[in-house]
């Protein structure tokens, strides 16, 4: 990688500050995802601000929910007995993120805020849009892993953050500190759809802004679950995974939210998939109704139609662990 | 592979064992031995475990400059210009050098263009960036469909395939005639690379016109003449150091750039050079296991004996070499036709890997052996008992497939595809290995110094198989005296010659010499020290290190009768000679998987491994390299495919991310077997066991599922379209 | 792999660097960026600059650029070469050491980062010329082969045993799965680290 200089602020706004310091800056974090890319030469940068010191590294109680600081470790993430009881879900995402190595310096921002692993966004031979070229090479590559939802775009990438996925299934809200000071955005509105205006980006994050908190809302009572379908058992990227959270009245579905991931360039919501839960006991035909939904309207690329197979399980086993009915 | 370039003594009949080899045969049965063949650890471990052991990437020197490769992103283009000016003026940079000149071409993404050597490796790297060529693209093919095209235009300047060895024996159409069935599938594997842990590399230091070179290497002897060849230098001028070396598998055999290129920065700058390349560099440009294709029309007669087998084979190994592979595997097919097609396509070139052509050979084979059992009706073990070979000591499957099939619970097995109701079904697979193996280049030094002390001197090297340890528990077990007394020291092209480290010839190729070397060390010892202990050396022997009058008496312990020696130590030098060492192992593995038929995932739950190997010499360490084979073609069968881009023509998994292998908690239970044959002599391990692993899978598969997978590796997609096609009722 | 092949046919490269390219290929990526002095206060390098770290609980004063990573820190600067490098991007676990407790890839880890942290390699387990517990359990299982991948492995192993003193199966696999051996030494590795930290079949 190219040589930087480095500073380490200790205040949010000190970091901010430092961000416009001229030149590519970029935040660093747990490193796992920005120093691979640097050392890659799929990007370079001026000067790294490590952030880890200026932002809060704490899980407190907000709300009847929980306020999670951008700087919390997935590790520290995965074994918090509040997240544990409250939000499962988002536990177990992190738990199964990469490799212990990885959950003790990766962070809830970075997780949230980590490039593609597109392997042709990952190579520096490869030029994407995302890099500033002027085509996205899965559409007649290597396409076996990218996106067969919100695919229309110039860039096929799937979303590689983990926690997104349950993050909007549980309508958390991201806070976000400028230059201009803070602003809170629901997490389904934080992570964008590329265009050609925006391709070079996953989410609505400014280049001189800093992901603070992550703020979840009062659980109430839900149920929520969360299956990774994945190749390895040992550190890999799941093949496509889903979130579900629902709320019961009685012994039918009140309300769901179904979110896929790495199907798509964003966490990818199916209202077809709540839809069919709604009104409906937790069954093993509710759910298969529920996942035959999911992948309608899916567009699979040249090599990836079988991750609609994948999906469908995945949204299967998701609903089933919502009902407590998979061991 | 490389031994088959060593020079050996002519000698009438080979394999007649020498004078020597009757003298000092082997103690068997092992159970009368000390440590031969016993569970002895690894003598280096506490080296690697606490990190003492010192690879050539550990290898620091004073005034050392770090060097870099400049490489290819173009799969086939001509070089137009180099031009070093922009790196020469890059801060820390000392030198330049042109590995290719304009004009010539670069055949592959990662084919070595220039190198730069820097005072560290981030400037190395800085400045390597900074070197600019130009390129004039040229047509490439990254596909073996497309070079087979005869309309594909003509890339290589041989062209573009080249016809392989082809075989012709019996009456192939009669056979097909007189079969019951006639059965027609293709079957193929794909391309892995080596992965080697320890990059390629080496660190190069010149004294005058004398060269050490640290290389991590399988082979120093060889890599010292080839590399003298390179820099036109005399052989007596180089040495070549490897200690400790991070796996090799067959591709770390050669001077390569990663060796020549230091030598020669090293000589421009008067500085140390180290080069090590990196991941991607390793994956692009140090070697492969060709692909392979298979397409075969088999005849079997209705009580199940295999009568007629012809096929059309292509496969490549890169940019200009071969991709040859042992078929029909094992089984007798007394009619058979073949003929094969290297393809060359604009990807690096392929080097031995591990049993190089044997997996290949193998998956082809085995899946074919179960589809034509079911054709027949016919349990699949029973049927390949009903192919084998005669019996024989170096053709043992019919016995270890009955062994195995006790052991493993194979009356278990249910018919194909009906391996459950659920979505998590189970199957058995079983598949055969054989390999060569015994090694005849080896040379040995062994002194007894007068303060007791044994060092043994052999130019081979480890690669991870133990080959130090085998060095010592030779020593010792033939001279009577604990491993802790032996030194043994390998690796350094100052010590007798050894030949290179592939094809599971190491320990063949070593342990006669050593055996025969410290056989006579000991009979010299036991003269000179006969005249203080009864002046009759015939009556005294060495037991637990001490020396004694066999059956009572006099006794001395090791150091005090070592003392008796004076200043005269025993020094004692022994070629490899015949009869201690044999050659052809057999061995059979059964696997049995889970597969979810919701996302169509193999999980292998556990592997039975028999294997042997002649004499064992190192129980612990031997079982070592059963395991190692069986995760290796775990990783064959379900992880690893080296992917190269349709369009562009580069890779886009040179990595350890999108290039998957497995770690801890992908692994089964593997139990190993070990069948030791000490009356065979030594012959060597580290290939066979990685041979059958994957089919046995690919053949569990089948049985839990119904669904055949031909082709490799067993990826969620290939699962799934696989219980699709069976599921349409299909041929997949 | 045979996948597609049928589509494919020798293409030239139309659009992809025709007929000119440069090795550095991404220019974009190379292009100089204005460097501006606004620099935020405590901004240090990209030179090279005074990193005090601590290692095996002894100072090690390095002179170093903030780009340099902890592993390089400790094998290129400190000369500690115990653990290795080899994947270099955090998914090998061979470069496996313990810092404030934790285990970290210290590929992916800037040593700049790390000063005021306790920092283990593997050169710090044995005592003298007595071995760790779990390196015992290494030789004793033969959880070894080349051995590159082992000074990772054993770092691993040694922050499972002091996180769960007797591990179940389950919790070896959970916690030494960010390591890779290309020999095959699992199956040895799991019985070393059971054996390291006493059986519990739980």
């Amino acid at each position: 990688m190219k040589a930087f200089a480095y500073v380490s602020p200790t205040t949010a706004k000190d970091a901010i500050a430092a961000l416009k310091a001229g030149g590519i800056v970029r935040p660093l974090a747990g490193g796992q995802d920005l120093l691979a890319r640097l050392k890659d030469y799929v990007e370079t940068a001026d000067t790294l601000v490590n952030v880890k010191q200026a932002l809060d590294a704490t899980v407190t109680p907000a709300g009847g929910g929980l306020k999670i600081g951008a700087a919390v470790t997935l590790d520290a993430l995965s074994t918090n007995p509040h997240v544990i009881r409250m939000y499962p879900a988002l536990a177990e995402a992190a738990a199964k993120v990469g490799s212990p190595q990885i959950r003790h310096q990766g962070t809830v921002g970075g997780n949230l805020n980590q490039r593609p692993r597109c392997w042709y966004f990952r190579q520096e031979e490869f030029v994407c849009f995302k890099k500033g070229g002027n085509r996205c090479f899965s559409v007649d590559g290597e396409n076996q892993h990218h996106a067969i939802f919100g695919n229309d775009g110039p860039s096929k990438i799937v979303h590689s953050s983990s926690l997104a996925v349950p993050a909007v299934a549980y309508g958390a809200r991201f806070v976000v500190a400028g230059p201009n000071g803070e602003r809170e955005i629901p997490a389904a509105e934080y992570f964008t759809l590329p265009t050609m205006q925006n391709v070079k980006k996953e989410n609505v994050l400014g280049d001189d802004e800093l992901l603070t908190h992550v703020i979840l809302p009062a659980p109430g009572h839900i149920r929520s679950g969360h299956y990774e379908v994945r190749f390895k058992e040992s550190r890999d990227w799941p093949m496509a995974f889903a979130t579900v959270v629902v709320t019961m009245n009685g012994a039918n579905v009140a309300s769901a939210r179904v979110v896929l991931g790495a199907v798509a360039p964003t966490p990818w919501r199916s209202e077809a998939a709540e839809r069919a839960l709604v009104g409906k006991p937790l069954t093993q035909a509710t759910a298969e109704a529920a996942a035959a939904a999911a992948v309608e309207g899916a567009k699979p690329m040249s090599q990836n139609a079988y991750k609609i197979q994948i999906t469908k399980t995945a949204v299967v086993r998701a609903i089933l662990e919502a009902a407590g009915k998979r061991a | 592979m490389a031994e088959e370039t060593m020079q050996q003594p002519p000698a009438a009949n080979p394999n007649e064992p020498s004078a020597n080899a009757k003298k000092y045969a082997w103690t068997v049965p092992p159970a009368k031995t000390a440590i031969l063949s016993h569970r002895v650890e690894r003598v280096d471990g506490p080296a690697k475990v606490s990190g003492a052991a010192r690879y050539t990437y550990d290898i620091n020197r004073p005034g050392m400059l770090w060097a870099r490769a400049i490489r290819s992103p173009h799969p086939h283009a001509k070089i137009v210009e180099i031009d070093f000016s922009a790196a020469k003026q890059a801060p820390g940079v000392r030198g330049v050098l042109a590995w290719k000149d304009p004009g010539a071409e670069v055949m592959y993404q990662g084919d070595v263009v220039a190198a730069v050597a820097a005072d560290s490796e981030d400037h190395a790297r800085d400045a390597a960036r900074l070197v600019k060529i130009t390129y004039e693209t040229l047509p490439f093919s990254v596909r073996e469909a497309s070079s087979k095209d005869p309309a594909t235009p003509k890339i290589f300047a041989t062209g573009n395939t080249r016809p392989g060895q082809a075989t012709d024996v019996g009456d192939v159409a009669a056979a097909f005639k007189s079969a019951a069935h006639v059965y027609e599938a293709t079957y193929d594997t794909q391309v892995i690379t080596h992965v080697c842990l320890e990059t390629h590399g080496a660190v190069c230091e010149w004294t005058g016109d004398k060269l050490t070179a640290w290389v991590t290497t399988q082979g120093v002897h060889g890599v010292r003449q080839q590399l003298a060849a390179a820099l036109k230098i005399p052989e007596a001028n180089v040495r070549v150091i490897c200690e400790y070396m991070g796996g090799g598998f067959g591709s770390k055999i050669a001077a390569d750039a990663s060796v020549v290129i230091p030598a020669r920065l090293a000589l421009v700058t008067g500085a140390p050079v180290k080069m090590m390349f990196d991941r991607k560099e390793e994956h692009l440009d140090t070697g492969n296991r060709p692909s392979a294709f298979s397409k075969v029309r088999a005849g079997v007669s209705a009580d199940g004996k295999c009568v007629a087998f012809e096929a059309e084979t292509w496969g490549t190994g890169g940019a200009g070499q071969g991709a040859q592979f042992p078929l029909p595997y094992i089984y007798q097919f007394a009619n058979r036709k073949r003929a094969h097609l290297d393809v060359y396509i604009n990807a690096g070139n392929q080097r031995p890997m591990r049993a190089p052509g044997h997996p290949q050979g193998c998956f082809a084979t085995e899946v074919l052996m179960d589809e034509l059992a079911d054709l027949v009706k016919m349990d699949p073990l029973e049927f390949r008992l009903k192919n084998l070979p005669p019996t024989a000591p170096d053709a043992m499957w019919g016995e270890y497939f009955k062994i195995g099939a006790k052991k493993f619970g194979w009356d278990k097995r249910r018919a194909t595809g009906e391996g459950g109701k659920g979505h998590l079904r189970t199957g058995m697979g079983v598949s055969a290995c054989q390999w060569g193996g015994g090694g005849r280049a080896g040379n040995a030094h062994v002194d007894i110094l007068p303060d007791g002390s044994v060092v043994v001197k052999v130019g081979t090297q480890d690669i991870g198989t133990g080959a130090r340890t085998v060095v010592g528990i030779v020593a010792a077990d033939t001279l009577g005296v604990p491993l802790s007394t032996v030194k043994a020291q390998i690796g350094d092209t100052d010590l007798p010659f050894a030949g290179a480290s592939g094809g599971s010839t190491t320990t063949a190729g070593i342990s006669p010499a050593i055996r025969i070397a410290a056989g006579r060390a000991k009979e010299a010892l036991l003269a000179r020290l006969a005249p203080s202990l009864g002046g009759d050396a015939s009556k005294l022997e060495i037991v637990n290190g001490r020396v004694q009058v066999k059956g009572g008496g006099k006794s001395l312990t090791w150091k005090a009768a070592c003392k008796l020696l004076g200043q005269e130590p025993i020094s004692i030098d022994n070629a490899w000679e015949p009869g201690l060492s044999s050659v052809n192992t057999s061995g059979v593995q059964f696997a049995e998987v889970t597969v979810d038929t919701e996302t169509g995932i193999v999980k292998v739950d556990r592997v039975l491994a028999i294997q042997d190997c002649g004499l064992v010499i190192d129980t612990l360490t031997a079982e070592s390299q059963v395991y190692g084979g069986v995760i290796s073609s775990i990783n064959f069968a379900l992880f690893e495919d080296r992917l190269l881009d349709r369009r562009t023509g580069q890779m886009v998994n040179p990595n350890m991310e999108h290039y998957l292998l497995a770690s801890i908690a992908d692994v089964p239970k593997v139990e190993v077997m070990l069948m030791n044959m000490p009356e065979r002599g030594v012959i060597g391990i580290g290939e066979p066991p990685t041979v059958p692993t994957a089919s046995a899978i690919a053949n569990a598969v089948r049985n839990a599922t119904g669904a055949t997978l031909r082709s490799l590796p067993l990826h969620p997609h290939r699962v799934l379209a696989a219980l699709e096609a069976h599921k349409a009722g299909r041929k997949a | 792999m045979a996948q597609n092949e049928d589509d494919v046919s020798a293409v030239s490269r139309r659009d992809f660097f025709k007929t000119v390219g440069v090795s550095g290929l991404a220019t974009g990526v190379l292009a100089a960026t204005e460097q501006q002095a606004q620099a935020a206060p405590g901004t240090l390098g990209p030179g090279p600059v005074p990193v005090r770290l601590t290692i095996n609980g002894r100072p090690y004063n390095l002179h170093i650029e903030p780009r340099v990573t902890l592993l390089d820190a400790v094998r290129d600067h400190a000369l500690l070469t115990g653990n290795k490098r080899v994947c270099d991007r955090g998914t090998c676990g061979a470069c496996t050491m313990i810092v404030d407790g934790r285990t970290v890839y210290a590929c992916s880890t800037l040593a700049i980062e790390t000063q005021g942290k306790k920092i283990r390699t593997v050169e710090g387990l044995a005592n003298g010329g007595t071995l760790h517990p779990v390196q015992e359990a290494f030789c004793d299982k033969d959880a070894m082969m080349c051995g590159f991948c082992t000074p990772g492995f054993v770092m691993a192993t040694v922050a499972l045993i002091e996180k769960f003193p007797h591990p179940t199966p389950a919790q070896i696999r959970h916690e030494l799965n960010g390591n890779v051996c290309r020999c095959g030494t699992f199956n040895r590795v799991l019985e070393a680290a059971a054996q390291a930290g006493g059986v519990n079949h739980g």
